[in-house]
This record gives structure tokens, C-alpha cells and sequence, in this order.
């Protein structure tokens, strides 16, 4: 039987923008990948629209049968407003009414969603967590983000900050020193605090955390040092997490998240840390996480109000 | 489970609806009860006739004054069921007795038996026994029993674990012990009761998004979104005093006691006040009543006890993002304690959340138990499972302490 509808996903980062046509299941049917448009947010919100565009060709659809959309966004997003903050690595993103934008594009079934959200979301319909009604979604990278399942639903916040944990109080102790805007823990384990460290401990050839990861494979003592003290702190903030919110699967995702020379150390020096058992996983869906989050719930979306479907279908 | 047949979920729903109208509008006519509920008068009448047989609702009185007939006006019985709170706290166990209308008809407390286990559990049947007789009440008429504790209740042995401050309770059968003394017995975390006491009556009301942080004896925190308590997986979340912060979280004292708490619980505050130099204290209170006095150790302490709370705050901020932070216990509820706390996490936290003390100071837990004790009555009546439960309204009525 021939598809009638589809929805549009995509997932924004800041280096990289994926995005995917998707069936009313949410199952992708095309995908791409490309860098992010570097000059700042109007640009990226055109990239998208323009990866619609691309995708709907490759497909062989009128991009309008997309009429189901969701957008996964690096920053938390407030649930009144719709409104986008603590976005450092896309430009002018804050000020930009990425929303209304959208919408403007692709009518009225448009939603976006914090990235790591959408990929706590993937995880839980089609990945690791499938079986889990309380779990995490521990997003290490360029920063650390957080999502949240809380009894079987994505838990936000009051202003849609929930799982901020850049601002974690976990690394060295803010009040002690000149206390800055960006988080203490992201100060700890995002990736310029690895590479930094690294330096710090006399490494010399590494530029990015690839290279620490290489260096590693190589028998770099150092690099190895470097990544236990990074685990040390990781394992803090997921005791954290674990005090706080009893759940049964943390999964660990983002490009520094998912090597097992990480969440193994991790592991490892959790018990010393907690008394009671904690289980952590790294992410089954990889670096697609995000976007299969955002076309199953767009897929979602489409099944419980297929009525934008139908005015696609008038036209 | 099979569902029930429509017919009864339709009389269920109706006497539901009947029953809130009257919960929230007594004293009300039949004709007022018609609207508000939109039922038809003869299925009014059915259901005013039905509760009357059940005692569920009394006639009192008569409207008077517009034109026309009067009509009778009725008010939920005093005697359609009772329902008793429990708070069994490390150092004070308190009991309250209110009607299925939520009027709180009698309270008493007492200082927990120190020898705890089997002792606690006999104190806590004396002092409801007492309670219910000095104001008339049968045994049989008290329908529905909550009673706060600290730690975790284990639903496979009825044991209460977790709860270092009251010895005793990790190898009893607490559940069952309780249930052949007074009837069958619900247990919920006393932090989890005092957040639900705040709540229905104390400083967060008609707020969806609320994380209470209860700082005394031990340190713990209740979590509320949506109109849900947020429990975890087994039960353990909110086990703030596992918070790897202010000490070494690799300790053995951290490991059995947790990390935060060791540090800012009484007897963390008491031993950093000795270790501090400090002469002897018997209390964290003492300490506290010092640092006023202007004992410069005990000020230092207290300082330093107020910037490990704001961090144990902060990582609760930065992890749930609640709307409002309700501190609590007998340490949080100090106003000079609370504004310590405000100021550090101004500097901390990006995001500052407004952050208010607790108005119900130690009755929380009992409020929050006499709560829930009417919910799960109500819904013993009137309850459709599906239905999401609208909130209670607030006493008519406030304590009489004894």
C-alpha cells in the first residue's frame, strides 16, 4: 500500500544538522547528514527547510505530504513560550524564533524538542531503554546534556530546563573560586576541560578527544590518566542522578558518551561511589539517537492527529 | 481485571461528582447540587438518598431569604468516616484525626520512644487509640490510615530501611505489625507526606512543578511534577543525602550514611562544630541558637552548612528544574537558615528558582498523611480508576491541637 503520510525530522547540532523523511510509524524512510551552517541561526533554520526539500525529492513526494514535523534542538526550550536558551554553539539561535519559522514552512504540526530529549525518546521506543519507565539519556560531547524518563514520559521542567547538568555542582567546588555563568560539571568533562587536562598533564599531541582516544589505543599513559580523572567525575554526577531520581537505565550517548574506553571506567568506579546498584548502558542508537527520537515522535504526533495529513492531501 | 459494567461506572461517576460538589460547595441545596453537576434531579435524588443511608451526608438547614420555596441544604456527615495520620519522625511521633470532609477534628504528638522497633510501633498505637477515643470516634469508623517514616518501605517484608534515625524498624514487619493494631496501614516516605501536606495546605499550593527539601535530623527531598509524586524505581528517589557533596564520597561514612548527609545532618552539623573547635553540644539546635548568640565556631558552621544545602539545592535545580523550592524540617524552616541558603544559590545557579520555607513547619508530614488518607477513602467509595483525582480542598476547619 502506497504511504499517504510522512513527517519531517531532524536534529540539530552544533557542527552538524541530520534530518530524515519519515513513515506515520516514524520508521525513516530517507536521511542526510551535513555540516551546520556556521553563520548563525536564520541560516540554519533555511538548511532545515532546505533538507526537507532534498529529502522529499530523494523520496519522490510533494515536501507538503511532510506535514508532521519535529525538530530537535541543543538547548532547552521553555514549554509556555517556546522560547530557546542556553544554546552557545549555534549563533543568534536564542533571539531567533525558530518555532514560528517552522511553522511558517510547514504549517501548523510543527514541534521542537531539546536534542537530548528526542534521543532519550529514540532509546526508549527502539533502543536500550525499551523496557524502562524511569531512565536517562547522559549526552556527552562537546557539552553534557541530560534527558529524562520519568514514568514513561519525557520529564522537561518547569521551564523546560530539566537535565541542564552543565550547571551540575559536581567538579571543583564553585563557591571557592570566581563563580561563571557556564556549569561546573561541563568544566570537568565537556571537551575542551578533557583536552585541557590532558595538556595540563604534559600530554603534547593531542588537539581534539579523538586524538586523546587514539593516544590511548597507543598506550599513552597519560591519555590514560586524563580519562580516569574525566570517569571520576562522570561517575559523580551519575550517583547524582541515581540519588535523585532512582532510575533503572542511565544510557550513555554523545561522541565521547558511547566509547567504551569512557562509560567502562565509568562502570568501574561506580561501585566505590554508591552502595546500592547502578546500571548504565552505552546507547544502542549511536549518534542517530536524536534523530530517531524526533521522527518516531513525529510519527507519533501524526498518529494521534493525522487531521494536518489531511489538509496536506486537499492540496 | 475485567471493567466494570457502564452502568455502574455511570452511578460511580455520578455519585463521584455528587460527592466532590459536596466536598467543595457544602452546605448545598439538591437543585444547586443539579447544576453544578449537571445530573438530572431524579438521578440526584438517587444519589442524595444513598448517602443519606450511608451517613455519608446530613441535612443543615434550610436557604432562606430569596423568593420562593426553601430548600434543604446539605453538608457532608462528620460521621461518614474517619480517617488518621500518622508521622513517625526520629524524635517526634505526631497523630491526627480528621472526618472524610477534611476537617482535622483532633491532633496530639509525643516524643518517639527512643528504644524504637516494637516500642515505636505499641507508642503508635497507644497515641491513635487515645486520640480516637477522646473525641468518641470507634475503632471501625476510622476507614482509611497513612502513616509518614523516613527511609524506604521494602513491600515484600513490610520492613522500613533506610532510616538510620529510628532503630529497629529494618527487621520488622512494620506493615503487618501496624495492620493487627490499628488496620490495614499505608506507608509513604515522610519527606514525600510533607510535600503533599504543603500542597493541599500549606505553601504550594496550585503549584504543578515542586521539589521540597527537608534539612533536620536527616536530609531528604520530595519530588512533585504533574501532579505526581516522582518515586523511582524502587521507591529511592530523593535520596538527596547520597549526594556526592561536601565530603569524600569514597568514605566508609559516606558509603553508609551518604556523602551530603553526613556532613549536614544533626549529627554532621554537631561533630564539624566539635572538629571546628567547638565545646560540647548535645544538638545541631544548640549550635544554630550559638551561631545567634554569635559564637563565631558555631557561626562558621552554620555558614558552611547552608552553602553545602544550597549545593545539594543546586544540583536538584540543575537536574529537575523545579518552579519552586519548599525547604522543610527543623533545620530548612529557619528564615535565617533559608536566606543563607537563597543567597549562595544566587551566586550558583544561573537559573535561580524562587524558593520559599515550609508553612506547615513539623506538622508537614502529618497534614501531607491525613492527605492521602482522604484521597485513598474517597476513592474507596467513589473512586473510578481512570479518573484523574482533583485536588482536595483545604480544611474547613483548622487543628485543635491537644
Amino acid at each position: 500500500m502506497r504511504e499517504t503520510a510522512y513527517c519531517f525530522a531532524a536534529d540539530l547540532g552544533g557542527t552538524k544538522l541530520a534530518a530524515a523523511i519519515a513513515d506515520a510509524r516514524g520508521g525513516i524512510v530517507a536521511e542526510l547528514t551535513e555540516p551546520t551552517d556556521r553563520r548563525g541561526a536564520a541560516y540554519v533554520a533555511e538548511q532545515i527547510a532546505a533538507c526537507a526539500d532534498k529529502l522529499a525529492k530523494t523520496v519522490g513526494i510533494e515536501v507538503t505530504r511532510a506535514s508532521h514535523v519535529m525538530v530537535g534542538i541543543p538547548g532547552a526550550i521553555d514549554p509556555r513560550t517556546g522560547r530557546v536558551s542556553l544554546t552557545p554553539n549555534i549563533a543568534g539561535l536564542e533571539d531567533f524564533d525558530v518555532l514560528g519559522f517552522l511553522r511558517g514552512r510547514f504549517g501548523p504540526d510543527v514541534a521542537i524538542e531539546n536534542d537530548v530529549n528526542l534521543a532519550m525518546l529514540g532509546e526508549h521506543a527502539l533502543g536500550c531503554a525499551s523496557h524502562c519507565s524511569n531512565a536517562a539519556f547522559l549526552a556527552l560531547g562537546t557539552g553534557a546534556g541530560l534527558g529524562l524518563l520519568i514514568d514513561d514520559k519525557l520529564f522537561r521542567g518547569a521551564r523546560g530546563s530539566a537535565g541542564e547538568i552543565a550547571d551540575l555542582p559536581i567538579g571543583r567546588d564553585p563557591t571557592s573560586q570566581n563563580p561563571s555563568a557556564s556549569g561546573t560539571f561541563e568544566l570537568e568533562v565537556g571537551s575542551l576541560a578533557i583536552v585541557d587536562r590532558y595538556r595540563r598533564q604534559g600530554g603534547t599531541a593531542a588537539a581534539t578527544v579523538r586524538d586523546i582516544f587514539r593516544l590511548l589505543e597507543q598506550g599513552d599513559e597519560v591519555a590514560a590518566s586524563v580519562l580516569d580523572t574525566t570517569a571520576r567525575w562522570v561517575a559523580l554526577a551519575v550517583v547524582t542522578l541515581q540519588s535523585l531520581l532512582d532510575l533503572e537505565l542511565i544510557v550513555f550517548g554523545g561522541s565521547i558518551g558511547v566509547r567504551p574506553e569512557l562509560y567502562e571506567r565509568v562502570r568501574r568506579a561506580l561501585p566505590a561511589h554508591f552502595s546500592r546498584p547502578i546500571t548504565i548502558a552505552p546507547s544502542r542508537l549511536g549518534d542517530r539517537a536524536g534523530l530517531i527520537g524526533a521522527a518516531w515522535a513525529a510519527g507519533q504526533a501524526l498518529r494521534q492527529n493525522p487531521g494536518g495529513a489531511e489538509r496536506a492531501n486537499l492540496k | 481485571m475485567p471493567s466494570p459494567p457502564i452502568a455502574s461506572v455511570t452511578r460511580q461517576l455520578s455519585r463521584r461528582s455528587v460527592f466532590e460538589a459536596l466536598l467543595h460547595r457544602s452546605p448545598i441545596s439538591r437543585a444547586d447540587l443539579a447544576k453544578v453537576t449537571a445530573l438530572s434531579k431524579q438521578t440526584m435524588s438517587e444519589v442524595i438518598d444513598a448517602f443519606e443511608q450511608q451517613g455519608l451526608v446530613r441535612a443543615v438547614g434550610r436557604t432562606s431569604g430569596n423568593v420562593g420555596r426553601t430548600a434543604v441544604l446539605y453538608e457532608l456527615s462528620p460521621d461518614g468516616g474517619h480517617v488518621l495520620g500518622i508521622d513517625l519522625g526520629a524524635r517526634r511521633l505526631t497523630v491526627a484525626l480528621a472526618d472524610i470532609a477534611g476537617r482535622v477534628l483532633a491532633e496530639a504528638d509525643e516524643p518517639t520512644d527512643s528504644r524504637g522497633g516494637a516500642w515505636a510501633l505499641d507508642q503508635i498505637a497507644r497515641l491513635s487509640d487515645r486520640l480516637a477515643r477522646d473525641n468518641h470516634t470507634h475503632p471501625s469508623r476510622i476507614r482509611s490510615i497513612v502513616m509518614a517514616t523516613p527511609g524506604v518501605v521494602n513491600p515484600k517484608s513490610g520492613a522500613i530501611e533506610m532510616a538510620p534515625n529510628i532503630t529497629g524498624l529494618d527487621h520488622l514487619n512494620v506493615v503487618g505489625l501496624l495492620g493487627e493494631k490499628l488496620g490495614p496501614v499505608v506507608l509513604e516516605n515522610d519527606i514525600n507526606l510533607a510535600l503533599l501536606g504543603e500542597i493541599w495546605h500549606g505553601c504550594a499550593q496550585n503549584v504543578d512543578n515542586v521539589a521540597f527539601l527537608a534539612l533536620g535530623s536527616g536530609v531528604g527531598l520530595g519530588l512533585y511534577v504533574n501532579g505526581r509524586l516522582v518515586r523511582g524505581e524502587n521507591g529511592a528517589a530523593g535520596e538527596i543525602g547520597y549526594l556526592p557533596i561536601g565530603g569524600d564520597p569514597l568514605q566508609a561514612e559516606s558509603r553508609l550514611q551518604g556523602c551530603l548527609e553526613y556532613q549536614i545532618g544533626a549529627t554532621g552539623v554537631v561533630r564539624r562544630y566539635r572538629e571546628a573547635g567547638g565545646s560540647d553540644v548535645d544538638s545541631e539546635r544548640q549550635v544554630f541558637e550559638r551561631a545567634q548568640a554569635g559564637d563565631p565556631i558555631a557561626a562558621y558552621v552554620v555558614d558552611e552548612t547552608a552553602r553545602l544545602t544550597a549545593l545539594a539545592a543546586a544540583a536538584v535545580i540543575a537536574t529537575v528544574d523545579p518552579q519552586l523550592l519548599v525547604l522543610g524540617g527543623s533545620v530548612g524552616v529557619r528564615p535565617d537558615f533559608a536566606d543563607k541558603v537563597a543567597r549562595v544559590l544566587l551566586q550558583l545557579s544561573a537559573r535561580p528558582v524562587e524558593i520559599r520555607t515550609s508553612t506547615l513547619g513539623r506538622r508537614a508530614g502529618v497534614v501531607g498523611a491525613l492527605s492521602v488518607a482522604l484521597r485513598r477513602l474517597h476513592d474507596e467509595f467513589f473512586g473510578v480508576a481512570e479518573l484523574a483525582a482533583r485536588p482536595l480542598p483545604p480544611p474547613t476547619q483548622r487543628n485543635a491541637r491537644q
